[in-house]
């Protein structure tokens, strides 16, 4: 039963992180219908920035929770700035392309951090995992029985939430959040209504990416290695997590990835670690061929 | 030729909660042409959606040469012999106007399984059959196309044929190497008709075939519609918004308002039905008179 | 109208021209055989060109002809590259009866390139049945997935040699076969183009509602073409196999698919000419890079590392300048073909 309770709450932790991601995948979808395959490499420039600026804060010890603060709004900040720019010149040159193309640049842009950070001159970080510096001590925040519930933890369900319920109210409740939705639903007729277009979809991207910024800090400090690869494989996870929950729907991602999350702790806490990247895979497969638009998604039938 | 070629009873379609088609009736027999007309909205190409099985009704059947037809592929019912054109033109762009219909002219002689017995097969409902036969008679075809045997350049040189006889009766065959795209609106129209023909249809549902061309151009594409009829020896069923026209050329209307049939019956038979008149003007006469040939006998049944 | 009188005449010389490309190709690959059997350096950079041109022109049949974007191909060319791997391992001891060792090889390494792209093919099939049914993003994730999953079956699986893969593959690959199977891939892709199967997989890329109201069972054909694709890129991962001698399953991730995507679209998506042109250059590229970069005294070590971020940039800065790609969907064929005049143009044109 502990083994039980420590796999869900280990999952719960895991998942709060893919659905920080799926968030900015499914905001980007929604507005663009543009899988922004470059997403999960946006994390993983958050997480680099967030190592940078631990290291400029304090060299040699903990920077603290003021510090961790500093760090995550300077990740946050710098890579809100990098999902403006990768929108601004590659994708909305071809926002009238076929939706092919822009996919394509995304994977270029995806293909160029991930690989660019691999580099061993310049500024560039090089291909060697970095140990990510203790920011906070890491201390069990609840103990029983044997189940563990790490501060690192309640710290990510923390932020996650308020991040969540933020956004949930910015889409929900502010003009900013019914131009986002008018925008998702047609943007060429919502630029014909007055709404400025490139200007929510740049916040879109802004947003989504400084959410994976944050989700960045927060895999780091769990899991406390970090490699320019991280990107692609928990920025595709979170990309399944996002189809899972129906793709464009903001609770959907959610949910999906807390689900995602869930399963896959269970599914290697059961079997072996080396399934880990087929488990979301396999979930994706199964979720799409019973309900192709997701557990939460609307179905979308193609006008004849 | 007392079976109807194309049935539909009682069918019926929600959209949500939006009732789009309710209660339709249609039987196409051999020589019929037949005209569905309504306000925008009406329902109209959702029925032809229905029929062609790109939508699933909600309630009733459809039956094609008596078989039930509710739920298969919209291929599966044109290989039954029922064949469409769409009211948003839907060509495939990038290839000539030749390729066009030799896409859809089907290869009659195959030296597994020729289509005649697997269409066979289908009207007899052994479904099973007739997609393993048409399975076979593929897979050894496209390795009478690798090897590029005798019987294969044979086949190919009649599907050019067949083809350019069908842009000949179309009037496009001085556009047969020209891309579809690049095909004036009114030729697109009309190369749609052909490739439709191309299928060897016993029915042909035209959905808006004259939409967006001058009176003149209109009256031709009717007659010549008439002649397809005559020369094919098909049940023709059009959709078409100006009255004057389907007066003119239909021998059968139904008049949809609102996915309710509100009047079925001869041209002047509908022309006075109050419900029509109020559904198209709310109130007044209507100026229906026939725009070019007079109004024709009944016709015999089975004549062509 | 009057019957064109190119088309009219091809009866008559079609059951031997059919033949004809292979008897002019087994030469030439005979001699490029002959000729390169001093310089292993040239051998090894045209096998890997070799397996890359029919990754590329066998994932063109999908993505570009058929328009359904798969990015999975990587885990077909694993399949084949292991079943292939196995096979000829179980095979090593066995020799033909009556036929001296090399060429008793070279028809059982023949069997195993069969066996790999059969087993591919096989994958491809199970794989597409379902996926098939989806359409754009969905499909190009779900194919991902399968991709990854084949790996991860690799990775977890005693027989092919968990993580660390499977060493010790006899080493069987010839510039002979890799040209033999460049040839086909190309010769399949051309034929098929130009049949009524080739114009329905370009009607589905076009508009598959259209396409299936004209009667084509679009997810069949999609299958096919699918099991198509994945039968060479099975034969390409036997080839791969059989020249590298070591495979481990990392070599094969969803990265691996990026390449050949990358490939397909920057030829141009439907070209197979674009896919040649663009697996030869990408692949020369780094080498010729290399050799650059050794003349002039840096680092040659940095190549690898500069590679991907290059491919990266490049898909982008094409996707800009030129969304079509290289050859957008023209042949080289079709290029020489329109220098000819068809009775058609010249009447329009009078």
């Amino acid at each position: 039963m502990s083994v039980f309770l420590q796999h869900l709450i280990n999952g719960l932790a895991q998942g709060t992180i893919y659905a920080l991601v799926a968030l900015g995948y499914t905001m980007v979808y929604g507005v663009l219908k543009l899988i922004n395959f470059a997403h999960g490499d946006v994390m993983m420039v958050g997480a680099y920035l967030g190592y940078a600026t631990a290291f400029q804060l304090a060299p040699a010890a903990r920077s603290g929770s003021m510090g961790l603060l500093v760090i995550l709004v300077v990740a946050a900040a710098g890579c809100a700035l990098l999902g403006l720019l990768i929108e601004r010149f590659a994708y909305r040159p071809l926002r009238d392309k076929p939706r092919l193309t822009s996919l394509i640049t995304a994977i270029g842009i995806s293909f160029a951090l991930s690989y660019g950070f691999q580099l061993d001159f310049g500024f560039f970080p090089g291909a060697a995992p970095r140990a990510f510096p203790e920011i906070i001590e890491l201390t069990p925040w609840f103990e029983f029985g044997g189940v563990i519930l790490w501060n690192s933890q309640v710290l990510s369900f923390g932020i996650a939430i308020l991040l969540m319920l933020g956004l949930q109210w910015l889409v929900f409740r502010t003009r900013t959040g019914r131009a986002m939705r008018a925008v998702s639903h047609d943007h060429r007729i919502a630029g014909l209504l007055g709404i400025p277009t490139d200007r929510i979809i740049g916040l879109t991207f802004a947003i989504g990416s400084a959410l994976a910024a944050v989700a960045g800090i927060l895999y780091a400090i769990k899991d406390i290695s970090i490699t320019p690869l991280m990107g692609l494989y928990v920025g595709l996870k979170a990309f399944v997590a996002a189809v899972i929950g129906g793709i464009g729907n903001v609770p959907g991602a959610v949910l999906g990835g807390l689900m995602l999350g869930l399963v896959e702790e269970f599914v290697v806490g059961y079997t072996a670690s080396s399934w880990r990247d087929a488990v979301a895979f396999g979930f994706l497969i199964v979720v799409l061929l019973f309900k192709p638009e997701g557990l939460f998604g609307k179905n979308a039938a193609e006008k004849v | 030729m007392s079976t109807p070629l194309l049935e539909a009873e009682n069918v019926g379609i929600c959209f949500g909660g939006l009732q789009a088609l309710k209660g339709f009736n249609l039987s196409v027999k051999k020589g019929d042409l037949q005209g569905l007309i309504g306000p925008n909205g009406a329902g109209k190409t959702t029925a032809f959606n229905i029929i062609t099985g790109v939508y699933s009704p909600t309630e009733g059947q459809v039956r094609v040469g008596g078989q039930e037809v509710t739920g298969r592929a919209t291929w599966e019912i044109n290989r039954m012999g029922l064949a469409r054109t769409f009211q948003n033109i839907r060509l495939f762009k990038s290839l000539t106007a030749l390729d066009n219909v030799k896409v859809a002219c089907l290869n009659e002689e195959q030296p597994l399984f020729s289509r005649e017995r697997a269409a066979a097969a289908r009207a007899q409902g052994r479904r099973l059959t007739a997609h393993t036969m048409d399975a076979f008679a593929n897979y050894a075809d496209w390795w009478r196309a690798l090897m590029r045997t005798r019987g294969f350049q044979a086949d190919e040189l009649r599907l050019t044929e067949r083809a350019e006889s069908l842009l000949e009766v179309m009037g496009l065959s001085h556009r047969r190497d020209e891309l579809a795209d690049s095909l004036p609106y009114g030729e697109q129209r009309r190369l749609e008709v052909a490739r439709a023909l191309g299928t060897s249809p016993k029915v042909l549902l035209l959905d808006e075939p004259a939409a967006g061309m001058n009176t003149r151009e209109k009256a031709d594409l009717m007659s010549l519609i008439r002649n397809i009829r005559d020369r094919f020896e098909l049940g023709i069923l059009l959709i078409e918004h100006d009255m004057k026209l389907v007066m003119g050329i239909c021998e059968q209307i139904t008049v949809l308002d609102h996915g309710q049939t509100i009047a079925t019956g001869t041209p002047s038979a509908v022309r006075q039905a109050p419900e029509v008149i109020k559904a198209y003007l709310g109130s007044g006469e209507l100026a229906l008179d026939p725009v070019d040939a007079p109004q024709e006998a009944p016709r015999p049944e089975g004549a062509a | 109208m009057t019957p064109d009188a190119s088309l009219s005449a091809l009866p008559t010389r079609a059951g031997l021209s059919a033949w004809v490309p292979f008897l002019v190709i087994l030469p030439i690959l005979g001699g490029l055989e002959l000729l390169t059997r001093g310089s292993p350096f040239l051998v090894y950079i045209s096998l890997m060109v070799g397996v890359n041109v029919i990754l590329a022109v066998s994932l063109n049949i999908v993505n570009g002809m058929t328009g359904q974007f798969s990015l999975g191909h990587a885990g077909f060319m694993a399949v084949g590259a292991y079943a292939a791997a196995k096979f000829s391992m179980a095979m090593d001891p066995w020799k033909i009866i009556g036929v001296a060792v090399a060429p008793s090889d070279q028809i059982i390494f023949l069997f195993s390139l069969l066996i790999g792209g059969a087993a591919a093919g096989l994958c491809g099939f199970l794989v597409g049945l379902p996926s098939l049914r989806l359409r754009g993003d969905y499909l190009a994730v779900v194919t991902l997935g399968f991709g990854e999953i084949i790996r991860v079956v690799a990775q977890n699986s005693d027989a092919l040699g968990r993580a660390l893969g499977l060493s010790g593959i006899p080493q069987r690959t010839t510039i002979f076969t890799v040209g033999f199977f460049v040839f086909l891939v190309i010769l399949v892709a051309k034929r098929l183009a130009d049949s009524p199967h080739g114009r329905s997989l370009v009607a589905i890329r076009e508009d598959e509602v259209a396409a299936s109201a004209m009667g084509i069972n679009t997810t069949a054909y999609k299958v096919r073409a699918f099991v198509i694709a994945s039968f060479f890129a099975g034969v390409a991962g036997g080839l791969f196999s059989h020249f590298q001698s070591v495979i481990n399953p990392m070599t094969f991730n969803w990265v691996r698919s990026m390449e050949i995507v990358v490939m397909v679209v920057a030829g141009g998506l439907g070209s197979t000419t674009g896919s040649v042109v663009a697996a030869v250059s990408l692949t020369l590229l780094p080498e010729g890079l290399r050799t650059l970069f050794n003349s002039l005294n840096l680092n040659a070590g940095r190549i690898d590392q500069v590679r991907m971020p290059i491919y990266g940039l490049l898909l982008v800065v094409l996707m800009l300048v030129r969304p079509q790609g290289l050859f957008g969907t023209r042949e080289a064929w079709d290029m020489w073909r329109k220098r000819k005049p068809t009775p058609a143009a010249t009447e329009e044109g009078a």
